[in-house]
């Protein structure tokens, strides 16, 4: 489904991403591990065309979309959770869930997609008109999800959904994840926390530095020994 | 105390005309972070636009306004393509010096075309005025107020109930995380610098022909603009509709009670007074739009 081949990102000098590979199938969940800085939100933001590449290839479905814009990804069906929720803060819930689905035009489909939401998570519902600044940490990681699911997207790639909540939301947001994938989207996630996340997954890659170093099924990962030393804490939880 | 409440109906007309002028500017600023400079020129351009086409082209008045605020909108546009889209991401004081720029351009641009003399123009509205009680207004003035008014409803109608306004709140929020929705942010860039210019153009159409017009006039409406801006915050429309009040408020004060020869003044002690004490303006919440 998703095709990443050779791919080289850029800050300025620095070489962020050094020629990464990695493919995601029709209906897997892959997760892409590794260590802060190691590259993992970069390989996100390119796919999603925030950040252009200097080098590489990019397909979704059989076409080239390494040139596409932000605004060509999303509408093709790629959508991006960011890193640190990136809710719009003085807007609503409701109005948040609008500009997760700007790009589609049928109303009657976005109205059913917003109950199905507000059926997933009762909190929004109950904070439709509240500003998405004064929510807790947790409900925006919750809209941010909604926010993502409102552009119906075929493959849904998650950036640290972990990042700063507390252990009880870590685990309902996984929860979450693991059902939407079971309802038939394609996840891409990206998370620090190893161990779940090679749990949760069919297919896994680490990430050191730029470079993809290790791949493969999310139990062999776990039963890998430079994971385990490295990413795991090297006790066997 | 009928002295007062001619300067409050002086002051609600001024004021009205201001906020136009204001939100125009705080949309520019707010959501793509450029200070326009040339803001006064699109109030030169919006009252100009009516005395060419209701006087020269002989044009019924109103339709001429609605005509200038067009044409504004699309003077704006054309500026955000032409000069600002080029210097996307290029820092804020290069793009000001480019404003600074445009600025010249268009008002030695309206002297050559209109010559240094001032210009007048004719509306349909009786001479007399409309008198109630001690307190006396022109029928201008009075469509000048109401007009007004109904563009800043819709600017707010705008911003808060459209798709576009949605987008446009959406990008001054978080430009990337908008990018990631969808949106076309090179649109949103233009349709801002159009809006704001539109505001800009029908605020001159509307108090062009209340006073004269004249190549000059653009200066000093773009320094009432900054002082509004700052005034009620950057970046917030509810600010500068406010801030447009009181600055009028305060000229028509400061002109009736102090010295007439202050009245301009009032706006650039209200700037430093607003620096000096509350620098992120008076009504700003942290950074907001809407």
């Amino acid at each position: 489904m998703l095709e990443v081949r050779d791919l080289v990102c850029r800050y300025g000098k620095v070489e962020a991403l050094k020629g990464i590979s990695l493919s995601v199938k029709q209906g897997q969940f892959v997760a892409l591990i590794g260590a802060n800085g190691a590259g993992k939100s970069t390989t996100l933001r390119a796919i999603s065309g925030v950040l252009s590449s200097a080098a590489g290839q990019l397909s979704f479905e059989g076409q080239d979309i390494t040139r596409c814009s932000a605004r060509e990804i999303i509408g093709r069906g790629i959508a991006h959770c960011p890193e640190g929720r990136r809710v719009f803060p003085d807007m609503t819930v409701d109005e948040n869930l609008d500009m997760g689905a700007y790009l589609r035009p049928d109303r009657a489909g976005i109205e059913q997609d917003r109950e199905r939401v507000f059926g997933m998570f009762p909190r929004l519902a109950e904070r439709r008109q509240q500003v998405a600044g004064t929510l807790s940490g947790g409900e925006q990681q919750m809209l941010a999800i909604s926010r993502s699911i409102m552009s119906r997207p075929k493959l849904m790639m998650f950036d640290e959904p972990s990042l700063g909540l507390a252990p009880n939301i870590v685990e309902q947001v996984f929860d979450i994840i693991d059902n939407i994938r079971k309802s038939g989207t394609t996840v891409l996630m990206v998370e620090q926390n190893a161990y779940s996340a090679l749990e949760m997954c069919d297919y896994a890659y680490l990430i050191e530095a730029g470079v993809i170093v290790l791949s493969g099924t999310g139990e062999e990962l776990i039963d890998n020994k430079h994971i385990r030393d490295a990413y795991l804490g090297g006790s066997g939880h | 105390m009928t002295e007062f409440l001619q300067h409050i109906v002086n002051m609600l007309i001024l004021g009205s005309t201001y906020a136009l002028l204001g939100i125009g500017l705080t949309l520019i600023f707010g959501i793509m972070r450029v200070v326009n400079f040339a803001h006064g020129e699109l109030y030169a351009f919006g009252a100009y636009f009516v005395y060419f086409v209701s006087i020269l082209l002989g044009l019924n008045f109103f339709l001429s306004i609605l005509v200038a605020i067009v044409a504004g909108c699309l003077l704006g546009a054309l500026i955000e393509v032409v000069l600002l889209r080029p210097m996307r991401g290029a820092d804020i004081d290069t793009t000001m010096l480019i404003m600074i720029g445009a600025m010249i351009v268009m008002q030695n641009g309206e002297q050559y075309i209109w010559g240094g003399v001032a210009k007048s123009v004719n509306t349909p509205f009786p001479q007399a005025p409309l008198v109630i009680g001690s307190v006396s207004v022109s029928w201008l003035s009075v469509f000048v107020f109401f007009a007004s008014l109904a563009l800043i409803a819709a600017s707010y109608l705008l911003i808060n109930r459209t798709k576009l306004g949605k987008a446009m709140r959406a990008t001054f929020q978080d430009r990337d995380t908008a990018s990631l929705m969808g949106v076309n942010i090179q649109m949103i860039y233009m349709a801002t610098f159009a809006l704001g210019s539109s505001l800009a153009a029908a605020a001159g159409a509307l108090l062009g022909p209340v006073y004269v017009i004249s190549p000059q006039m653009g200066n000093i409406a773009s320094l009432k603009a900054f002082a509004i801006v700052i005034l009620g915050g950057l970046g917030s429309i509810g600010g500068a509709t406010i801030g447009g009040f009181m600055l009028a408020f305060a000229e028509e004060i400061g002109a009736g009670y102090i010295s007439s020869g202050y009245r301009d003044a009032m706006g650039f002690l209200i700037i430093i007074a607003v620096l000096l004490f509350k620098p992120t303006g008076l009504f700003a919440r942290a950074e907001r739009i809407g």
